[in-house]
């Protein structure tokens, strides 16, 4: 079957019912997308598929048979970040960084597809997409961000506006 | 001073972001094995035979894996401390919990060693299973542990329980206006790191061994592998520190070890990656704790003694559950002072995932109880539950159930912060309390004996 990942012309051999994230990981290792649970449940294999966030673990290979693959290595590369990895890295939304590749890739088709920085809308596109680290907090502002277009430095890490009514200081009040 | 106070960006970050970042499982090596575990279907049984020669004869088959295998099949997560080890790397004679790893296969593909499982003859004799700690000491309860029996024995040397005695508890208790007492049990629960346990073992040309390794704590984790395998910390080299989540359920070496020994015996690098559903069913997680915990209590809102039994549900086996009861007796008085003390905590085995460490190990759900229990004394009194707190909370020089000096305790100011962060009422005079060594109205009489010295 012919695939186009990260805009390469790909021959794949895998039998048409091998999930495209095994022929990623396994046949073309492309490992960016995650084995989390193999089961649709954590987002974290996700990928785009003619554009659209699809898991991959669960889209069988013939199903997506002539069609366009973009996984995160092709969204952006260290030297040449997209917004939503600048925004990522300056907001400090990657902590592990094993769920990020899905992240990235959802909250792309979402400002690809018009998203603004409504924190509702925000976590409706990404609902689904699991992090243990972050508490979601981080993610959230870092998507926000990239909507809206902010000027991001990836040379320094942004301050948490919801961390500041937990800082407490030694001398009593906070 | 480049970098303190800086708000640098993660060393890891931009890998993170662009899929670049390489985790164990990312780890390619050519003619890479893949392997597979078969696990007990049954909470507790006996073994009464293990055939693997229907699954060694498979094609792709490269290697069965059984105890008979191990150099050393029974090492304790805390051997190092002197606790004696309990639990089998491969269960031999007994099953004694759902998913107990029996055998490991090696083979081409995952799906070949998957299929070997299924082919591996094994006979079980189920055995009545114990679910419930507060059965455990029933006399006709079944027996969990073949090393410890139903509950860890073996504090300093010989007693069967962790103590904490401290001032004179019945003295407070004839002193008390008023006893609280209350049942907290709280639940057990999986880490769910987005990466599950696995491991890639490469066997070198110089006869060392590479570990790939998901592990939170390396060294510790080398240790494990070297005393089960009985091989030199030199002969083998641990390759880790990109973790996809770990929050405590990644310091048990759950799949070094055995991934190790496929790779030996193979002579070629095998990957381990266990599924979600082995995840969930058999990867250590944080413990059930039953907590039972009485107050003696002056009617102007003074704890003077506690009264507490812990029994914490370690599972079929002790790893570092001794540990975790120890660190849980010097913290159940929580944020707060309480001279009179007597304390009894009991690791009890049953047919459970053994468990281990997530996120503030043996605290957490005593957290929980001991602010419920807060709340409830507080009520009873009649008395706001800040005030309550804050007069009990704990002040530099106070000291800990294990008598050790607070330096910097930080309750008076949590406390201070929670009622601004949530909006709620607070006098003037608990809003100029501080954390200073006691004094005046906050140094009653039953309070001068415990205070130590080395704070500041």
């Amino acid at each position: 079957m012919e695939l186009t990942v990260n805009s390469v012309a790909r021959t794949v051999q895998s039998p048409p019912l091998t999930s495209l994230l095994t022929v990623l990981r396994e046949e073309l290792d492309i490992t960016s997308p995650k084995a989390g649970c193999e089961s649709g449940g954590c987002g974290a294999c996700t990928v785009l598929v003619d554009g659209q966030p699809r898991r991959s673990c669960l889209t069988a290979l013939c199903a997506v048979d002539g069609s366009e693959v973009v996984t995160v290595e092709g969204l952006g590369s260290p030297e040449d970040l997209s917004r939503v990895q600048q925004a990522f890295i300056h907001h400090y939304a990657a902590q592990c960084g094993f769920c990020s590749d899905g992240m990235v890739v959802a909250a792309t088709a979402y400002i690809n597809a018009g998203g603004s920085d409504d924190t509702g809308a925000i976590r409706e596109a990404l609902a689904g997409h699991f992090c243990r680290c972050t508490g979601y907090v981080k993610i959230l502002e870092a998507v926000a961000a990239a909507a809206r277009g902010d000027e991001l430095d990836t040379d320094s890490t942004a301050s948490s506006a919801n961390n500041t009514y937990v800082t407490i200081s030694a001398g009593g009040q906070p | 001073m480049k970098v303190v106070g800086a708000r640098l960006p993660r060393y890891d970050g931009v890998g993170h972001v662009t899929g670049r970042t390489t985790y164990v499982d990312d780890v390619r090596l050519p003619g890479m094995l893949h392997a597979a575990a078969l696990r007990s279907p049954h909470h507790h049984a006996r073994i009464t035979h293990l055939d693997t020669s229907a699954a060694e004869a498979m094609a792709g088959v490269h290697a069965v894996i059984t105890h008979a295998d191990v150099p050393l099949l029974v090492y304790g997560h805390l051997s190092g401390a002197g606790i004696p080890g309990d639990e089998p790397l491969l269960a031999k004679d007994h099953a004694r919990y759902r998913g107990q790893p029996i055998a490991l296969v090696a083979a081409d593909t995952v799906d070949i060693a998957r299929a070997a499982c299924a082919a591996i003859d094994v006979g079980y004799e189920e055995l009545p299973a114990l679910f419930d700690v507060r059965l455990a000491f029933d006399d006709d309860a079944p027996v969990i542990n073949d090393t410890f029996g139903n509950w860890y024995d073996q504090y300093e040397g010989n007693l069967d329980v962790r103590q904490i005695r401290k001032g004179d508890i019945e003295a407070a208790f004839d002193a008390a206006d008023l006893i609280v007492s209350g049942v907290y049990r709280t639940q057990s629960q999986e880490q769910v790191p987005l990466e599950t346990q696995v491991c890639v073992a490469v066997p070198e040309p110089d006869g060392r061994l590479t570990i790939h390794t998901c592990t939170q704590a390396m060294y510790f984790s080398l240790g494990v592998v070297c005393s089960h395998l009985q091989l030199p910390m030199s002969q083998v080299k641990m390759e880790g520190g990109t973790v996809g989540g770990g929050f405590g359920g990644k310091v048990d070496t759950a799949s070094d070890t055995l991934t190790a020994l496929a790779a030996q015996k193979t002579e070629r690098p095998v990957k381990w990656r266990w599924t979600r559903s082995e995840e969930m069913l058999a990867s250590g997680n944080r413990g059930p704790w039953h907590m039972e915990i009485i107050d003696a209590v002056s009617s102007d809102g003074w704890i003077l003694g506690r009264k507490m039994l812990t029994i914490h549900d370690a599972g079929a086996y002790g790893r570092f559950s001794v540990y975790g009861v120890t660190k849980h007796s010097f913290h159940h008085t929580g944020a707060y002072t309480i001279p009179n003390l007597h304390f009894d905590g009991y690791v009890v085995f049953t047919n459970r995932i053994p468990t281990t460490a997530m996120r503030g190990y043996g605290i957490t759900g005593l957290s929980t109880a001991i602010e419920v229990h807060a709340e409830r004394v507080a009520r009873e009194l009649g008395m706001d539950p800040y005030e309550f707190r804050l007069k009990n909370a704990n002040r530099v020089n106070d000291t800990s159930p294990n008598r050790i000096p607070y330096e910097d305790p930080s309750t008076v100011e949590v406390m201070q912060s929670l009622a601004s962060a949530t909006g709620s009422e607070m006098s003037g005079d608990l809003r100029a309390m501080t954390r200073d060594q006691r004094s005046g109205d906050m140094l009653p009489d039953h309070l001068v004996a415990q205070i130590g010295s080395g704070g500041h």
